[in-house]
């Protein structure tokens, strides 16, 4: 029995022994998640970054009305996320790429289709996604010819006319969740904020949202970009638009400039878009100084020449830069 | 020699062929459904799940995004996910339960004593699972219809009545399928375990077995393709995305051509479980 009683206190000492020399070395472990007060980064790990993904494929499939292609199916047309785009292409060209399904291959393919979403649409689209259709919703009314002319059922022209919140509300959670997931996928703040301050008409919540994101990614130039578009597209406040915008120029020369393949899309668009600001206050010397660096990067040099040749004797331009919208 | 317990026997009972045999024929299927449907409300189930999907539901609706409390299809994709699972989960275990149980209790002897053929003790368990799993779904889709109906201010009830009404003919499917399960394989357990695991597995890839096939090489794809074929398309009467994003009504004839389908799969389950049962020692 004493012999017993010996060893069990021995095992006793042995564990508190063993604790105390484990404990210090765990907690200054740097795979250990208890630095984290997050629950789902303790909970997942790294695997979080995984589900984030999926949450924001969500999104895209959500804003397709759940016409999406599975992993059985061809992704030709669904690479990048329809849903980070402002402007989706609405031709017959883009529609015949993006119709994953293609002919049905038999009698079960073929009758099966009336019970899923076999038609691609968007959210907002007026619920048919036919391209005349997405131009009534630009408010430039249907084609006389066109097949959905007096197709009503399930349009949203209503709504959006009444320039109440529309349907793009519904991708929101799936946002949300990808964000509280993977807090440094910095594509998940833009995109969202983009559709909050422009079809939701939720300024604040897309403020509010970027900043979270500057939280967990501080001094991001996407973020930063993002951020003075509200200010000065928004908000109208030039000042602070004009000091984001620079301290996001300045951070993307920092992070990009030394990369051999620098995202220089994103750094035209900051350029772009702090010259328009100069332009718009009529500070001609400092939107030249933009335009002259933006030359540099964008692939139409002729046409910022032509801009900065109209700011410095304020003739015509030709024609104005023409950048591709996000 | 008992001939209700040995199966020769039994099986050479003579079938009296009578105008009213019939109308008998169906009272005790439908004697032995009651039966079913009464001892499925008195278990618990789907009081368990029900309340479960519930909560889920509620908790999920009450979450805000944005400041906007008028998104609702993330919470109708939860609470359709949590009812396919639980009607699935009822449907399976209780189909599984049934002839298993009756013969474990003893209480199969007396019930084949009296006039009712074993094609009739068979059907009436399989109309008892599908009314209950039935009258389980309708309570579902009353709570999913209020909960979207409440968040959305819209009232498809069309919608919701093809949507229901196709899941539950796919139920019929499951639930003659689990019947016949529950004859060929020794314990309810492993009956669950397999019709559990062939109808998930149907949902899941059922619609793209052909696209699998044709990138397979002979004589596989043919293989595959028969297999495709011959499985009852469950993914058919999953018509959640449509209800999920607000899409139109399902042509009628086309729901009810899905219907049939449904029916003739049923028709065919119930046909083999009854033949195998006929067969089948029960002793």
């Amino acid at each position: 029995m004493r012999t017993y009683l010996l060893a069990i206190a021995l095992l006793m000492v042995l564990a508190v022994s063993l604790a105390t020399s484990l404990e210090p070395w765990f907690q200054n472990w740097a795979g250990s998640r208890t630095k984290s007060d997050n629950l789902l980064q303790v909970a997942l790990g790294d695997s979080r970054r995984l589900f984030a993904r999926h949450f924001f494929t969500r999104a895209d499939v959500y804003f397709h009305n759940g016409y999406y292609p599975t992993i059985y199916d061809s992704k030709a047309g669904f690479e990048e996320a329809h849903v980070g785009e402002s402007v989706h292409r609405h031709g017959d060209a883009e529609e015949e790429v993006e119709d994953f399904l293609g002919k049905p291959r038999d009698w079960i393919d073929r009758f099966g289709r009336n019970f899923y979403p076999a038609r691609h649409t968007h959210l907002g689209d007026s619920g048919c996604g036919h391209s005349c259709c997405q131009r009534a919703k630009e408010y430039n009314g249907h084609d006389e010819n066109c097949e959905h002319k007096d197709h009503e059922e399930g349009h949203d022209h209503k709504e959006e006319a009444s320039g109440q919140p529309g349907l793009e509300r519904e991708i929101l959670p799936w946002f949300r969740l990808s964000a509280e997931l993977d807090p440094q996928r910095v594509e998940t703040y833009v995109i969202a904020s983009y559709w909050l301050r422009t079809k939701l008409n939720q300024v604040n919540e897309a403020e509010t949202f970027l900043r979270e994101g500057l939280r967990a990614n501080p001094g991001d130039y996407e973020l930063l970009f993002e951020l003075g578009r509200i200010f000065h597209e928004n908000r109208k406040d030039v000042v602070r638009a004009r000091n984001v915008l620079e301290l996001a120029l300045r951070n993307w020369r920092e992070r990009e400039g030394a990369k051999p393949e620098p995202n220089v899309f994103l750094g035209i668009q900051i350029l772009n878009h702090l010259a328009l600001l100069e332009r718009e206050q009529q500070n001609y010397p400092r939107a030249i100084e933009h335009y002259t660096l933006l030359k540099q990067l964008s692939p139409n040099k002729e046409l910022v020449q032509a801009w900065i040749d109209y700011l410095k004797t304020n003739g015509p331009p030709i024609a104005a830069p023409q950048l591709q919208p996000r | 020699m008992n001939p209700t317990t040995t199966p020769i026997e039994s099986a050479g009972l003579p079938e009296v062929h009578q105008p009213e045999q019939s109308t008998s024929a169906a009272n005790n299927v439908l004697s032995i459904a009651g039966v079913v449907i009464k001892e499925m409300y008195r278990r618990k189930d789907f009081y368990v799940l029900f309340v479960l999907t519930a909560l889920i539901t509620l908790v999920m609706g009450s979450v805000t995004f944005f400041n906007q409390d008028n998104i609702v299809r993330y919470l109708k994709e939860i609470c359709l996910f949590f009812i396919w699972g639980a009607a699935l989960v009822i449907t399976i275990t209780a189909a599984a339960r049934q002839i298993p149980a009756e013969r474990e209790q003893r209480t199969l002897f007396p019930l084949l004593a009296k006039p009712v053929t074993r094609s009739q003790f068979v059907l009436g368990k399989f109309f008892g699972c599908w009314f209950a799993s039935g009258l389980s779904l309708l309570l579902f889709y009353v709570f999913f219809g209020v909960v979207a109906g409440a968040k959305e201010h819209a009232w498809p009830v069309l919608n919701y009545f093809q949507a229901m009404v196709l899941h539950w003919f796919m139920l019929g499917i499951v639930c003659a399928l689990t019947v016949l399960g529950s004859i060929v394989f020794a314990a309810p357990s492993s009956t669950n375990t397999i019709t559990l695991i062939a109808s998930v597995g149907i949902l899941l890839v059922g619609r793209h077995l052909n696209k699998v096939a044709l990138r397979l090489e002979e004589p596989g794809q043919t293989l595959l393709y028969a297999i495709y074929f011959a499985i009852p398309h469950l993914e058919l009467f999953d018509v959640r995305d449509l209800i999920v994003h607000n899409w139109g009504l399902i042509r009628w004839e086309i729901w009810a051509g899905a219907l049939a389908y449904a029916a003739v799969y049923s028709a065919i389950f119930l046909a083999l479980a009854c033949l195998l049962f006929r067969h089948k020692a029960v002793n």
